[in-house]
Parts: C-alpha cells; structure tokens; sequence
C-alpha cells in the first residue's frame, strides 16, 4: 500500500516535471487561459457547454468535469488531485473550501471599472510565470501583433462603428459595451463601438430589438450562442428589413464566442470579425 | 356598455381613458430620435414608429383584453374572485413548458410556441384542478394548490436556466413579458385568436349567467354544466398560453380586469364580461406606455409583465373580503387516528433514522466507477466538503420543520407554512434589496437583508391578520399575495439578466453546495437558539389554535404570545431559506408527519418535526448531489418536488375524511 502510494506519488512528480503542476479552475476565462498555454489541466467546470459555447480552445479528453459553475463538486475536484488551482472573483466564495484541497490563487478579469484585456494579459503572464510556460508570453505578444495587424486592415475599411451583439430571443438583445473583452478588442482593432451608452459589468441586458434603429451607421455583429428560432423570426420582420445596416449588407454573424473570456476568446473574436468583414466586403 | 348606475361609475373608468391618451401622447412626443443625417433618420423613425411603437401599443391592448377576459371568464367558471392566469399557474406551467421546449427539444422548434404554452398551461391549470376538484373547486384551496404548482414550476424553470449556464438566460429574460414588437406579426397572431374568444365569450353569456347560481339550481335549469365549464376554461387558458407564448408572462392582469371593471361600475356578469378586456386593455397599456416613458432612451424601465406582476399583490389583499371558503381547512381535518404508545421510543427511532442519514450523507457517494464509501484518512479529507453542507441542510430542515409547527398551531391551519405564508418570498424581497445596495455582499449581510425582507412579509401579514381576526383562510390568501408580490421584485431583477441575477437564481434553487464553515455553524446555532424556547411556549402552542375567544377565556395574552411565537417562527425561515432556498416545502411536511405517525404530544410532536425535518433536508442533499453526478440538482428543487406530490396526496386524503 505505502510503496504503491509512493510510487504514485513518484509517478506524479515526473510527470510534473514533464507537464508542470496538475491546475484546476472553476472560472472559463482561467480556463481556456490554461489550454492555450499547454496547462496541465485536470479540472473544470461546466465542460459540456464549454466545449459548445467557447469551442476554443480544445478541452482534452481526459480533463474532468467539476460540474455547474455555479455549484461545483468539490469531492470531484478533490478526487482530480490538482496542485494548484486558480480561481476568479466571480468564485470567490469557493476559495476557504477549495483552499483545502490545494492552493489557491486568484486572477481576475473582470472588475468593474477596468479593461478586461489588460487584466487578461497580466493574468496570462502571471499564469505563465507561475506555471513556467513560455507559450504564456508568446500568446500575449502574438496576439499583440496580429491586432495590430488587423488594425492596419480595418483602417482600409469603412470606418464605421461596430455594434457587437447577442441575441436573446427574436424581440431582445444584450450589447457588449466598451468595459466588455469584445468592446476592448474594437478599441485595440481600431474600429468604434457603437454602443456608447451604460453598461452594467460589460454588457447590457436586455435590450429591446428597436433600439437597433437607434445606431443606423454601425455594423451589425451577431455573437452567438443565440436560441434557434429567434434569428430566424427576427429576419423576417419588417422592421429588421428595413434597418439600414440590413439594406446595405453590414450584418455579420460570427462563430460563437464566450462572452466573459480571456485573451483565447479576444483571439477568436478578433479573427472571426476580420474573417467575416472582409468575406462580406468580397460578396 | 349599459351603466345604469350613472356618473359616480363612470368617473373611474374616464380616469383611466384620459390617463391611457394622455400618456400614448407624451409618448409619441417625447420617443427618443434616431441620430445622425436627417433623411435616414426620418426613414428610420417612420420605421420605429410603423413597425415597433405601434404594434407594441396595439399588442398591449390585444395581450390586455385578452387577458382580462380569461380572467373575467376563470373567475365566473370557478366562482372563485381571485382565479386568474397566474393564482391558476397558467403562465407558469406555458412557461416551464417553452423553457422546456425550446431550450431541450430543439425537435420541437416546428410544432408553433402557441401549442407547447397551451399544452403547458393546461397542464398545471389541469393538475390544480385535480387537486382541488373534490373540495369543490373552493377558492383557497385552488389558490394555494395553483401557488404550489407555479412555485414548483418556476423551479423547475430556474434549474433549467441554471442547468444550460448563460444560454437560456435569455429566456427568463423574456419570461418577465417585455413588450417589444419589431413588426405586426404578434398583433396578427394574437388578434383573431382574441376576436374568436369575445365570441366565444359572447355565446357562453347566457350559461354563464346561470353558472352564477350554484350547481343544483344551475342543472335544474338544464345546462350541461361540466360541458360549459369545461369549455370556458379551455377557453380561458387558451387566451392566457397565446399571451405568454407571444409575448411572456404577464403578471396578474387577469386579477386586475375584473377588479377595475367592477370598480368602474360593471356589476352583472354580462357587463364584467365586457368591461373586463377593456380596463385590461388601459391598464397594460398604461403600464407599458410608463415603463417606456420612464425608462432611460429606448430602454424600458422594467419588463412590463414583471410591473404588472406588483399589482398582483397589492390586488389580492383587496380582494380578501369577497373571497368566502365554503369549507374552511382546520387542524383537526388531519389529526392521526391511530396512536403512538411510548412517544418517546418513537422520539428514539426517529433520532437513530437521523442518525442513519447523517452517517450514510457523510460516508457513502458515486464516484467514477459504481460507488465508495469513504473511510480512513479519505474520510477526514472528505469531511471539510460533506459536513457543512450536511449540517447546513439538516439545521435548515429542522428550522422550517419548527417553524411550520408554529405556523400551523398559530393559525390553526394546517396548510400553513413559510413557503405558503409568503414569509421565504419575503426574505427574497430582502435580498434582492440586498444586492442593489451591496453590488458584492457578504454571505452575512445576504442573510441580514433576508432576516429583514421576511420580517417585514411578516409584520404586514400581522397587521392584515389582525383585522381580520387572524382567520385561516385570511392568514394564507395575504400570504399568497405578499408571495406574489415579492416575487414580482425579485423577478424584476432577474430580468436584467447580469450578475445579480445569477445570485438570485442560485438562491430561488436553493443549493447547498457552496455551505462552508459560516453556514454550518449559523445552522447550528440559530437552531439551537431558537428552537430550545419553544419548549417552554408549549402552553401557547396548545391553547392558541382554540381561537382567539377561548384563548382569552382561558387567560392567554393572545396578541404578544402570537407575537413572539412569529418572530420566532420569521427568522428561523429567513436563515434556513438562506441556506436551502425559498421553496423546499419542508416546512409544511415535517409537521404533517410528525402528527401522522401518531404523536399526541405536543412536545413530542414537536421534536418529532425538528427531526423529521432535519432528515427529509439531509437525505434531499444527499440525493442531490449523487443522482447526476457530478453535476448536482439544487437541493431546495429537490425538497420541493417531494413536498409538492405530498400537499397534492394530503388534499385529496382531507377530502376522503371530511
């Protein structure tokens, strides 16, 4: 019994060796933080929904689902024998708990009143440090460039301002103000949101569908996930055909994204939105 | 409409015209503008005006007629003043059912919104019906049966939100019943189907007039009553399902039609029937063209069905006097037959069962492979993770089981219960209140804005019961109505669908599994704390269900021993809806089995409900967290739907012995 205890735990140490400390998070953000830097991640909640909603990054097979985000297991996340495991303020209520199965430590990415992006890079230098994984620093300057790159392209564009949305059902959407991570990739692409009213912690909910009319120069971006029939009912309304934004062709539905994610989901949204520009420029 | 009564009448309802114009003009005048250059603009606002102002102010009418038709209709067909598509559990159940439909069964998506509200709607009008049908459709046991089934289905609702993360928060957000239109097509859908119920309506008229008397003399007129009713309640649900499938839940409009139909003079069913789709028609039409008013730019202030949802409440309470239970539910209707010898063996069997839950919660769970029980070093490493939340459920079980036992005693009903007397809606209310002022509170100032809504839920059911003399019936009808009130705020903000709201849709699932240390030990101790001095109040316990006289005669201080037995009873729910959520319906079983397994005590009985109620929350944790593991059904759902196929066997089992 004690050999085989100690020979697991020799087992453990050399693949810590190989992979870096087993991590854990409760929080999707640290999450696909974590999968994007080649982590060892053992546990994370809600992997189902991850796996449809974020889609990216690829949650390996043999990382175990903790349960709801808001009611995790924490036998299971006991039984997953993490080293670490990092936490959010959204969870910080699991950290007396949770600080008994491993340490615990907190990057957060979203406080009111500061720039989701700029918190996602200290928080994925802070990771990659903390878990010595270079691709951590690479990440964060690759995706510097690339924006800047994209920058150079929108500026070529029509200069109009972007209005990034979800869609909650055919009559209601939520906006994704400038303190939200997709508003901040706008401001680092170059391009204007056009929401500028208030938000209450990044996005706006909900919003009634007339409101639309409200900002006729902007592009329309579409962010699922949304529910099946409500895009279906909602363009084939009048009032939805007659939105200059409809008219001229700036509607533009992209891949769906995690709304509250880290720089893994500002990658994404960033390429899908330069992806989905310049396909509906081209026809 | 005939208004025999002349001007007096009228003056109510010309208020309300004036009050409708007047603000469909400040509305049109003061409608926010579309910027930028001037000839898009203008185009736009046509299209704003044509395609979204409009058909929101011609749905507002349809939805309002519509539903104070239904409302007119249910309350004639079941004779019962406070019957409307939300007490009927109508809007709850089309809810449930769309949740369901369109969040699970993506298949379903062809078969229309319409029919799957309908089939949900029937289907919890149907189970209250049930429920109520043996005592005669009497009006507070449908009131109450209706107010069970949309808790449970709002439950059910919540945990589908919370099972599919954000995704389906957008259906709750339209389940508050925001207005938007973005074309005619609402209009053109619900239309017709209004046309064809005033007709309906029209041609049921004579029946219905008959259906005034009671069912002896009505048959003896020879109307085949059950066909009539039958068909007008289809009707009914009808109207309602189509409003929420189109447009959400809009809350206690059909309450508020007849109320102000009678108001404005309607006094014979035929003129109920005609004014009622009117004066709903200028009430939600006022409420929305306010909300949009009020609201900041092109934002509403609140959804429009949630601001209706507040009169619900208010409405009730008006509605107490007209409200006559023909047979009023007393605390002997379920006293046990049989009895138990030596109480205090069964006391001892009781504690060991506990004993057994608490031993089997604490050791035994699935893990990846068939099941474990934890022992050794394992065991203690478990036991930071099992045991608060073991205790928290157990304490909070215990709690509401002594406090039904109080409820019930006091009023001397025994469908009395935190969940049904409004007092966990009420510590809601409080923390909602809670997290307006505190954007993050602590789990200590949670439970204090909670203390505090319940108390408050609590000293106005005091002040209403007082007046009437603390009758039964009256006691539970004000708590169904502050019920509904604080739910109506509390759904306002879980409207707005950010953080919040998340909180509170965790909190109305009632889940036990973020209890650590601070939850367990203020488990413990307020159990300790407020249980013990019941045990020497047995005296109040005993003479206090007697009535009011008697407990006079026999020189008990009735108004300050209530009093206190209340506060007593308040904050004992406000912490265990803390720990478990609003709606685990412990509180009404635990007492029920303590009499029915033939406790003649009082004492007994009421260790016996602590017990039992500690067990039934412990075995509810433990089974919540084990059937789909390793994701976990929030505990308080879980106790819920034990509690409420209970209320329905135990209202059928009175009726067998009355």
């Amino acid at each position: 019994m004690l050999t085989a205890a100690a020979a697991l735990a020799a087992a453990r140490t050399l693949r810590a060796q190989e992979a870096g400390p087993r991590v854990a998070t409760l929080d999707w953000a640290l999450l696909e933080t974590l999968l994007a830097i080649g982590a060892n991640v053992v546990a994370a909640t809600e992997l189902r929904q991850f796996r449809q909603v974020a889609i990216e990054p690829d949650v390996p097979e043999g990382v175990t689902d903790l349960g709801l985000r808001g009611t995790p297991n924490f036998e299971v996340l006991r039984f997953a024998g993490p080293d670490l495991i990092l936490n959010s303020n959204f969870y910080a209520w699991a950290n007396p708990l949770m600080s008994r199965i491993a340490p615990v430590e907190t990057h957060s990415i979203y406080k009111p009143g500061e720039s989701p992006y700029i918190l996602a890079e200290q928080a994925t230098l802070a990771i990659g440090e903390r878990l010595r994984r270079p691709a951590a620093r690479g990440m964060v300057e690759e995706l510097a460039a690339r924006l800047d790159r994209y920058r150079g392209l929108f500026a070529r564009g029509d200069g109009r301002p972007v209005l990034p949305i979800n869609l909650g059902d055919a009559r209601h959407y939520r906006v994704f103000g400038s303190d939200s991570m997709f508003g901040e990739v706008l401001k680092r692409l170059g391009l204007a949101n056009a929401w500028t009213g208030a938000t209450s912690y990044s996005a706006m909910a909900p919003m009634g569908i007339e409101t639309l009319a409200s900002m006729p120069d902007a592009w329309i971006v579409l962010i699922p996930p949304h529910p099946e029939d409500a895009f279906a009912t909602l363009t084939e309304s009048a009032f939805w055909k007659a939105l200059p934004a409809v008219r001229e062709n700036r509607v533009l539905t992209v891949g769906s994204i995690n709304p509250y994610g880290a720089l893994p989901a500002a990658s994404r949204f960033a390429n899908l939105l330069a992806e989905g520009i310049s396909r509906v420029r081209n026809g | 409409m005939p208004m025999r009564n002349g001007l007096p009448h009228l003056l109510p309802a010309a208020v309300l015209g004036i009050a409708c114009v007047t603000s469909f003009i400040l509305l049109l005048t003061f409608r926010p503008h579309v910027p930028g250059e001037a000839a898009t603009a203008a185009v736009l606002d046509a299209i704003l005006l044509w395609d979204s102002l409009l058909p929101r102010a011609a749905i507002a009418l349809i939805a309002g007629a519509a539903l104070g038709l239904a409302g007119a209709l249910l309350q004639r067909v079941l004779r019962n003043p406070i019957a409307d598509a939300s007490t009927l559990g109508i809007a709850s159940g089309a809810q449930l059912a769309l949740t369901l439909g369109l969040g699970f069964l993506p298949l379903l998506t062809g078969i229309s919104r319409e029919l799957i509200a309908f089939a949900g709607g029937f289907a919890a009008v149907a189970i209250v019906l049930v429920l109520s049908w043996r005592r005669g459709l009497d009006p507070v046991t449908v009131a109450i049966s209706g107010m069970i089934v949309s808790l449970i289905a709002a439950s059910l609702s919540v945990t589908l939100v919370l099972a599919r993360g954000e995704y389906a928060m957008s259906i709750h957000v339209w389940g508050a019943g925001g207005l938007n239109q973005q074309d005619w097509s609402g209009v053109i859908s619900l239309a017709p189907r209004l046309a064809a119920g005033i007709l309906a309506a029209a041609l049921l008229l004579r029946p219905l007039n008959v259906l005034a008397l009671d069912d002896s003399s009505a048959r003896s007129l020879g109307v085949a009553l059950h066909g009539v009713r039958f068909s007008i309640l289809v009707l009914a649900v009808w109207l309602s399902a189509s409003v929420t499938a189109t447009v959400g839940i809009i809350g206690f409009l059909g309450l508020a039609a007849p109320t102000m139909a009678r108001f404005c003079g309607a006094r014979t069913t035929g003129q109920v029937m005609m004014t009622a789709p009117l004066t709903g028609s200028a009430v939600l039409f006022l409420t929305d063209c306010l909300t949009q008013l009020l609201g900041p730019g092109f934002s509403d202030l609140v959804p429009t069905g949630a601001a209706t949802a507040l009169l619900g409440g208010p409405l009730l309470l008006m509605l107490l006097p007209r409200v006559h239970g023909f047979s009023a539910v007393t605390a002997t209707a379920d006293a046990a037959s049989r009895q138990v010898r030596k109480p205090a063996v069964t006391l001892a069997l009781l504690a060991l069962a506990l004993a057994i839950i608490f031993a089997l919660a604490l050791g035994l769970s699935p893990r990846d492979q068939g099941w474990s029980v934890a022992t050794g070093p394992l065991f203690s490493e478990l036991l930071p993770f099992r045991l608060p939340r073991i205790l928290a459920a157990g304490g909070a079980g215990a709690m509401l089981g002594a406090a039904g036992f109080i409820m019930q005693r006091v009023t001397g009903n025994p469908i009395a219960s935190p969940e049904v007397l409004g007092v966990s809606s009420g510590g809601g209310a409080g923390l909602t209140a809670a997290l307006f002022l505190f954007s993050v509170p602590s789990p200590a100032i949670m439970l204090l804005g909670m203390a505090l809504g319940s108390f408050a839920a609590l000293l106005v059911m005091i002040a209403i019961a007082g007046r009437s003399g603390f009758s039964a019936e009256r006691l539970l009808l004000a708590g169904i109505a502050i019920s509904a009130f604080c739910m109506a705020i509390v759904s306002m903000v879980l409207a707005q669908g950010d953080m919040r709201s998340y909180i509170l849709l965790t909190w109305m699932a009632g889940s036990t599994s973020r209890a650590g240390a601070f939850e367990a030990w203020t488990a413990i101790i307020t159990l300790i704390v407020l249980t013990a001095p019941l045990f020497l109040m047995i005296r109040w316990l005993t003479i206090l269900p007697l009535g009011t006289g008697l407990s006079r005669s026999i020189g008990l201080r009735v108004l300050p021993s209530r009093l206190v037995l209340a506060v007593l009873a308040a904050l004992m729910t406000a912490i265990s809806s803390f720990l478990v959520g609003p709606l685990s319906l412990t509180g009404l079983i635990a007492p029920h089995l303590a009499r029915l397994i033939g406790l003649q005590k009082l004492h007994h009985q009421l260790a016996a409900a602590i017990l039992i109620g500690a067990g039934v929350l412990m075995m509810a944790d433990w089974l919540s967290r084990v059937v789909i593991y390793p994701y976990q059904v929030p505990v308080g759902l879980f106790a819920a739907l034990i509690g409420g196929p209970y209320l329905l066997w135990l209202l059928g089992l009175k009726e067998r012995s009355s």
